[in-house]
């Protein structure tokens, strides 16, 4: 093949993508649409594997490039694909009473990416690892993720948001594993989608339970057990 | 043949656990206890070789480790010693899970369908808890310690009552967040070991990582400590991560509850030991010591209103969990060959009573219809056995001489008085005095205690000797321990010691 995919492409993809993946996270904390969220965060999740797989072409990789395919199999499509089921079963499928309105989140979001673009020094990890792939974005664009997956996490009350935010701050971690490490070894990845997955299955599982006995994903009817 | 015995812990629960899904009755409690069984022989057998130092036909200890293979799995004294806790509780959870299944099932809190998805996912929360020490590689670590907590949230909740979904729910979510945190802490210990080793695949191994602690970028390795502090931390329950811990734990099956509470915390706390090793030999004790006797401390403390207070069996003995938890990290956080002394043979006390004390708190809600501590009063006489041994349970787990809890939270002390800890030490032992105090005001009341009009009728099936003597033996074992140590269990303590960075002259 004739096609020269050099670091410094690959540099600017993973930029390109760490912006995406940013944009991702803010229209997540700006929305009241559940349906929404989960498109999103799929994106995020398919942003970061093309990142990955693009770094790896680069580098010679192939254990990038392999974590990348894994990466979209399970984040862009397994998790979504679970999560989009059961959306369609909930009776109310948008955000009716977050504790921090979408605005008010989006606001709050922003903030966090700026605070992460001034406080953190991405290159000081390049020059530490004396990376080929000169990323100093990732880093700050990854603690902004798992800081804005917290922020929804914590402020919504319907399980599925929750479960959203949750999925934005895994997205940040694999952001933070790769901008830091050029990915873990193989065997790990592995494990831990698979973990990933499996957790989806039970966040089913237990979707299932509570639209059983409570008609509805609200978490609202889980203040029982106290003290 | 070392491969072959590693194979017989893993395999036959997972296997077992696809076959045993549909199933229902005797043949489900069979293939279970069968399968549990094998792994628990096989396990024991590799912890025993491991902690007496016998090697066992083709497997060589190398400077005490057992490694197969090829260096994925390696058993050190730690290792091995959280092996045969492990065992030893799944034994008992598994021994427990028939007679308490039957009566929820005949009491309709069960549906008959669930009873094979009960002891499938029973084996495999057991599979994931044993393949904790078995892992040399800090991230597979992660991956089992994760698995724990996906399959237990299965268990917690597999009543499906509001509360067990809502106990579940939480313990989910605060799980996967907290061991997000972990992985974070992998990752950064992972960077840092590469800019030592390169991208080799044993750069998480500990015993690679362990070897090169002091060449390790300091400031990745401080971030590293944290963030598993925080990720294993929120598994552990040490406060402020601990609050999904009273609530999974009560609402849990009773045997759940025991392995939940015996062996699954501890698990927590091994992968944070192995951090904190990592750390002190990379940084010096002061930075992870500090703030694990922070941590200890103030789990400590927040423990004891809730307990001196509580309404609920289950819940007492969650909070009290979180207590023992909070001693153990102090216990690490002091250091030195007195305290880890006491750490070590805690962190096996606690186990094997926290789990007596679940079992037979199942089966006094089962016969008492209630968790609630005003119904289940006078236990003496109202069921000797399993309130017998609930009540002596309580005072010994609160450390009553000559529990051997009492002579390990008292090595702890003194051990953080040697090593210059005074303050802390002084504050551990007040809030140690109250916490027994409250678990003595419980303990008593549930044996001695006038039943009041509404308790429960009694429809349970009589105690047998047979249970007598599966609940009172570990307790026994606890007491023994506090008045005699043998001579190998005393070599064995020593090995475990070395490898939390005593050298024993």
């Amino acid at each position: 093949m004739n096609i020269d995919f050099t670091a410094a492409d690959a540099a600017r993809l993973l930029d390109a993508c760490s912006a995406g993946v940013v944009l991702g996270g803010l229209l997540i904390a700006g929305t009241r649409s559940m349906g929404r969220a989960i498109w999103l965060v799929a994106a995020q999740a398919v942003l970061l594997s093309v990142a990955a797989m693009g770094v790896g072409v680069a580098t010679g990789s192939p254990q990038m490039v392999i974590g990348g395919l894994l990466t979209m199999a399970a984040r862009g499509v397994a998790v979504p694909l679970i999560l989009g089921w059961i959306l369609r079963r909930s009776p109310v499928r948008t955000e009716r009473n977050p504790y921090l309105g979408p605005r008010a989140s989006l606001v709050v979001a922003i903030v966090i990416v700026f605070a992460a673009a001034v406080t953190i020094d991405g290159s000081v990890v390049d020059r530490a690892l004396g990376g080929a792939v000169d990323a100093p974005r990732a880093l700050p664009v990854a603690v902004a993720e798992v800081l804005t997956g917290l922020l929804i996490a914590m402020t919504r009350r319907k399980g599925l948001s929750i479960v959203v935010g949750l999925l934005v701050f895994e997205n940040g971690i694999s952001l933070i594993a790769f901008s830091l490490t050029y990915g873990m070894p193989l065997v790990i990845e592995l494990g831990v989608a698979f973990d990933l997955l499996l957790a989806t299955v039970v966040v089913w599982v237990y979707a299932r339970r509570m639209l059983t006995a409570h008609g509805s994903l609200s978490t609202d009817h889980m203040r029982n057990l106290r003290g | 043949m070392t491969e072959l015995l590693v194979a017989c812990v893993l395999l036959p629960p997972v296997v077992a656990g696809l076959l045993v899904w549909t199933r229902e009755g005797r043949t489900a409690e069979l293939m279970a206890s069968g399968a549990l069984a094998l792994a628990v022989l096989a396990g024991l057998v590799l912890a025993v070789s491991v902690l007496a130092g016998v090697e066992l036909p083709g497997g060589r200890l190398v400077g005490g480790r057992l490694v197969v293979f090829d260096g994925v799995v390696v058993i050190d004294a730690f290792g091995a010693y959280l092996l045969g806790l492990t065992c030893t509780v799944s034994a008992m959870a598994m021994a427990a899970s028939p007679r308490y299944i039957r009566h929820e099932l005949a009491s309709g809190v069960l549906l008959a369908r669930v009873e094979g998805r009960y002891y499938a996912l029973l084996l495999w929360f057991v599979a994931s808890l044993l393949a904790v020490p078995l892992l040399d590689n800090l991230g597979l670590l992660w991956v089992a310690i994760e698995a724990t907590t996906v399959v237990s949230a299965l268990l917690v909740g597999i009543t499906r009552t509001p509360d067990a979904i809502e106990a579940a729910w939480k313990y989910l979510i605060l799980g996967t967040v907290g061991v997000g945190f972990a992985l974070l802490g992998t990752l950064l210990i992972y960077a840092s070991s590469v800019q030592v080793l390169g991208q080799s695949s044993d750069a998480l191994n500990w015993t690679r990582l362990i070897s090169i602690a002091p060449s390790l970028n300091p400031s990745l390795l401080r971030l590293a400590f944290v963030f598993a502090l925080a990720g294993y931390g929120t598994k552990i329950g040490l406060v402020p991560f601990h609050t999904w811990l009273p609530d999974a734990h009560s609402q849990a099956p009773s045997p759940i509850s025991a392995l939940l509470s015996g062996v699954s915390i501890t698990a927590a706390l091994y992968a944070l030991i192995r951090f904190h090793l990592v750390a002190v030999d990379g940084l010096g004790s002061d930075f992870s010591s500090t703030l694990l006797i922070a941590f200890g401390l103030l789990s400590l403390a927040v423990a004891l209103p809730f307990m001196i207070r509580q309404e609920d069996l289950k819940r007492l003995l969650a909070y009290s969990s979180i207590e023992h938890m909070g001693i153990l990290a102090l216990g690490v956080g002091f250091g030195g060959p007195l305290a880890l002394l006491g750490v070590v043979l805690h962190m096996g006390l606690h186990a094997l009573t926290k789990a007596t004390l679940f079992l037979s708190a199942g089966e006094l809600v089962q016969q008492y219809g209630s968790r609630r501590l005003s119904a289940i009063r006078g236990t003496l006489t109202g069921a000797p056995v399993a309130g017998g041994v609930l009540g002596t349970g309580i005072l010994m787990l609160g450390g009553l001489p000559p529990s051997g809890i009492f002579a390990t939270e008292f090595a702890i002390i003194v051990g953080g008085v040697v090593a210059g800890h005074a303050v802390a030490a002084a504050v551990a032992a007040v809030l140690l005095a109250l916490a027994f105090a409250a678990l003595a005001f419980h303990g008593t009341r549930l044996m001695w205690g006038r039943r009041g009009k509404d308790a429960g009728v009694s429809h349970v099936a009589r105690a047998g000797r047979g249970m007598a003597l599966r609940l009172a033996a570990p307790l026994v074992l606890v007491a023994a321990v506090g008045l005699w140590t043998p001579g190998p269990i005393a070599n064995a303590l020593d090995a475990i010691r070395a490898v939390l960075g005593v050298t024993v002259g």
